[in-house]
């Protein structure tokens, strides 16, 4: 007996997913959870795990491949081992529980909002194919069901695009095979856009083109869609300070080696963190958030601390969560666990969530300052740059400190100048002063 | 005994205890609302008391008769069939539509409706006084109304019903014996059903209809075979005919398609030209309430009328007059007084007439799915090549199914012949979950069943859609 396996939901609203790798071969025997394959969605790479024990006998698609939650993506095969005996000769096939948690989803393909107001279906009579129980649900969650282009045969329209239809960022289907090839103003032909198969795969080099076209696709394509989103809601403002980072280096020093004990590798950071909550928790309008559509700000009661994390595929936020109630300790180990899976492209979708503030620390590459985006719906982010020994006056004398440039990006909606400055100036207390930072954030 | 000025408020009120009313009152009261039901006659309304129920009861009566006499082709020789006509008018009312209309009031009750019997009228937008049958009036104010008072029959000015021996659908369907000479003026579904149910126990019966057709406006291939069965059944019919003058002298005077007038005997004659909505001393005008120029309520699709607190459902609000359609209606009406996104948005209601054979369709016809810009596929099948029609002796008729040729989706069916009163839920669930003939023909299907009228049908309409997409 044949059980097919559909690619499960493996996020929050996620509905499609490029196929990394496979991690077994067909006429493989496997176990339930083992690992089957990698899929890269549009926040973190994550492995699906086998949902039997069976013999894998076939794998749908090939790396590079985006594949749809809902679509069958591996066949198990033939009464080897297989969890679900059928009863009847006659249940060819049986769609099997996705893995624990996520719930399967029956349709494949996506849904899209039809660009006019006629109904996509092809029924003369503009009324979308659907059964009553659907339309129902779309009735219950506002849906014009007439709007929704079914993802099923003849266009019928599933549970399942309703509410895909729902979440208001419908994807659209990709253009068939048939979409016209580009010619450039040099006269050069590319090749029209590539189809779904295709799309992830590397763009061919056409010799003679002057140019390299790449699908905007998964993180590169979120991040283009959240830095325009922030830019475009939030009026930005940075203002800039330089921090004495001399006696918190020091500091750092003397407890590296107790961090080493531990196996911990100590940056500034969690100091950073540290100095944060103490300064948030006095300017409470900074680790909030305005929601738009109420009007209303919404002051966050927990420290979920956001870190720009620079990967191969692009920037990613891992979140630690209630860092004022953490140890130093334990957010520098949370961080490394973090930094190491974040890069390795494992990290899970919830943990890239929730962040209440963020700190991009640009400084471990280099640069003096830079203006940082703010991570929407977030109030503002602090930009961090790189901690070096600079001549500076003190007390009527040139001496070499360690110096480090403070960027802090603001929502001016939300907060002005003077407070900005004052929150900053904590901060910059905070830091340059160890053994007050201790006192504050114990 | 509430008497005078007192007033009980209420949250729903329902008027009409038919199969809208009471469905819509029972669904209110789950929803937790404190619902009133008004009826002046017995709960169940026409459908229950004076259509569906007790016409369904004669037929099968007649079938019965007919059946057992009918099949000495089979070996069955019935020497003499006796009907005691009043003992199956007791049956009917007692084993039937009484325990029928019992149900309903336990129904009532355990949802915790209140019944009260008498006769509402409005006041205002928020009352209504109830003229108690028991004597007096009790005045109630609601929240929201329910108007379910359903339909009347037409009592034509040019053949007047006496009550006597021109006689409405009610007034037949309580002979107290079979009529030796039964005439029917009007030949819509409760004429023929009637008609050929007084035939088969008995009666002489003559048909006649205005239109070119029985059944107007019924598919002509399946009137086709009905014609058949009332020439076998001896049935006579007059289309494109009058009758009129009422009954003089044991005689009325039809003039026929061609303008000859015969003078027709008869003992008794059925008027069924058609029904009527009711909404006789309900004073609509009170309550701000309109209807239309034939005296139909207009509603939304939630069952609202102009005054948004106020709903009507079933027979009062559309020409299209069916006890399921109206507890469908009023289901939603309920859920959206209890603020649920309920609509009467569904795709089709399934029409089945009780002749013989029955006849039963959904969705688009033929000719509607052309006139809705369908490219248009068509596939039938006759019950004489389906095996279990043969082994019940009953092989008149056929299934037709309609299709959009481009897409496959199945759009109606129209059937004729055994049992197609059971057979076009399939079809209806079918239409209603949008479902392609490819769904129909891979869907198995018992054999031997008349359901492979379905199945052969759907086969023939697929080979019908994928030759056409050679070409």
């Amino acid at each position: 007996m044949a059980i097919e396996f559909k690619l499960p939901d493996v996020g929050e609203g996620l509905h499609e997913a490029e196929l990394l790798k496979w991690l077994v071969d067909e006429g493989d025997y496997v176990r339930e959870d083992q690992p089957l394959m990698e899929v890269q969605t549009d926040k973190a790479a994550v492995e699906i795990t086998s949902p039997v024990n069976a013999q894998v006998s076939q794998l749908m698609g090939a790396p590079g491949d985006i594949l749809h939650v809902g679509n069958v993506v591996v066949v198990f095969g033939d009464g080897k081992a297989g969890t679900v005996p059928g009863e009847k000769e006659a249940e060819a096939a049986v769609a099997v529980a996705a893995p624990a948690g996520t719930e399967p989803r029956a349709a494949a393909g996506v849904a899209v909002l039809a660009a006019t107001e006629a109904a996509p279906a092809t029924v003369p009579g503009g009324r979308a194919l659907a059964a009553p129980a659907t339309r129902k649900l779309a009735r219950e969650l506002g849906v014009d069901i007439n709007r929704v282009a079914g993802s099923g045969p003849a266009g019928r329209v599933s549970a399942e695009d309703v509410r895909l239809a729902v979440g208001g960022t419908p994807t659209a289907i990709p253009t068939p095979a048939t979409a016209a090839p580009v010619f450039t103003p040099a006269g050069d032909v590319i090749p029209a856009a590539p189809t779904q198969a295709q799309a992830a795969a590397r763009a061919p080099v056409v010799p003679g083109v002057a140019e390299e076209r790449i699908p905007l696709r998964g993180i590169r394509k979120v991040i283009a869609e959240r830095m325009v989103k922030s830019k475009h809601t939030a009026p930005h403002v940075t203002t800039v300070d330089e921090v004495d980072m001399t006696e918190l280096s020091a500091f750092r020093e003397s407890a590296k080696a107790m961090a080493a004990a531990k196996g911990v590798k100590l940056s500034f950071m969690p100091f950073i963190f540290k100095a944060l909550t103490v300064a948030l928790k006095e300017y409470p309008y900074f680790n909030a958030a305005i929601d738009d559509e109420r009007q209303e700000i919404v002051l966050k009661r927990q420290y979920h601390m956001g870190m720009a994390l620079d990967t191969e595929a692009g920037l990613l936020v891992p979140v630690i969560r209630d860092v004022d109630r953490k140890s130093v300790f334990a957010i520098a180990r949370e961080m490394q666990d973090l930094i190491e899976r974040g890069r390795a492209g494992k990290l899970q979708p919830d943990e890239l969530r929730g962040s209440t503030f963020t700190v991009s620390n640009q400084g471990s590459i280099g640069g003096l300052f830079f203006t940082p985006v703010i991570n929407h719906p977030e109030v503002a982010i602090l930009g961090l740059g790189q901690t070096l020994d600079r001549p500076v006056a003190r007390d009527g004398q040139v001496v070499i400190r360690a110096m480090a440039y403070l960027a802090l990006s603001f929502d001016h909606r939300l907060v002005d100048g003077a407070v900005a400055t004052r929150f900053l100036n904590r901060v910059k207390e905070l830091l340059s002063n160890p053994t007050l930072l201790m006192m504050e954030a114990m | 005994m509430v008497m005078g000025s007192i007033k009980i408020g209420t949250d729903v009120l329902v008027i009409g205890g038919g199969p809208g009313g009471y469905v819509a009152a029972q669904r209110a009261a789950q929803l937790g609302k404190d619902v009133v039901l008004v009826e002046a006659e017995e709960l169940g309304g026409t459908c229950l008391n004076h259509g569906c129920i007790p016409s369904k009861a004669l037929i099968s009566v007649g079938d019965l008769v007919r059946k057992v006499s009918d099949a000495e082709d089979r070996g069955v020789k019935a020497e003499s069939v006796r009907v005691d006509f009043a003992k199956t008018q007791d049956w009917k009312q007692n084993k039937v539509v009484k325990r029928l209309t019992a149900g309903v009031a336990s129904l009532l009750k355990t949802a915790q409706v209140e019944v009260v019997r008498g006769k509402a009228k409005f006041t205002d937008s928020h009352t209504v006084e109830v003229a108690l049958n028991e004597g007096g009036n009790a005045v109630y104010t609601f929240k929201q109304c329910i108007i379910a008072t359903g339909s009347t029959s037409v009592n034509p000015g040019f053949f007047p019903i006496d009550g006597k021996d021109v006689v409405d659908s009610r007034g037949a369907l309580a002979f107290a014996e079979v009529p030796g000479r039964l005439l029917v003026v009007g030949g819509g579904y409760i004429g023929v059903e009637l008609g050929i149910a007084y035939a088969k126990l008995g009666a002489k019966v003559t048909i006649v209809e205005a239109m070119e057709q029985l059944l107007p406006g019924t598919d002509p291939d399946l009137v086709a075979v009905l014609m058949r069965k009332l020439r076998r059944l001896g049935v006579e019919v007059f289309t494109k005919a009058k009758a009129g003058g009422g009954l003089n002298g044991g005689k009325v005077r039809v003039e026929d398609a061609e303008g000859k007038v015969q003078e027709i005997p008869a003992d008794k004659v059925l008027v069924s030209v058609g029904r009527r909505p009711y909404t006789e001393g309900l004073e609509l005008g009170r309550a701000g309430v309109q209807t239309d120029e034939k005296g139909f309520i207009p509603v939304d699709g939630q069952m609202r009328t102009g005054v948004a607190h106020i709903y009507a459902i079933g027979d009062v609000c559309s020409p299209v007059m069916l006890a399921h359609k109206a507890s469908a209606q009023g289901r939603v009406a309920a859920e959206a007084i209890a603020g649920m996104q309920s609509h009467a948005d569904w795709q089709t209601v399934p029409a089945v007439i009780f002749t013989d054979p029955e006849i039963a369709y959904v969705g688009l016809t033929e000719a509607q799915a052309r006139e809705q810009g369908y490219e248009v596929a068509v596939s039938k099948q006759m019950f004489a090549a389906i095996g279990r029609a043969l082994t019940m002796g009953e092989s008149d008729g056929l299934v037709k199914l309609v299709a959009d040729r481009k897409t496959g989706v199945l759009l109606g069916a129209a059937m004729v012949g055994p049992e197609v009163s059971e057979l076009i839920g399939e079809i209806t669930l079918a239409v209603e979950m949008a479902a392609l003939v490819e769904d129909v023909a891979l869907t198995p299907h018992y054999h031997p069943t008349l359901s492979e009228g379905i199945l052969e049908a759907a086969h023939a309409l697929l080979q019908n859609i994928n030759k056409g997409a050679v070409h």
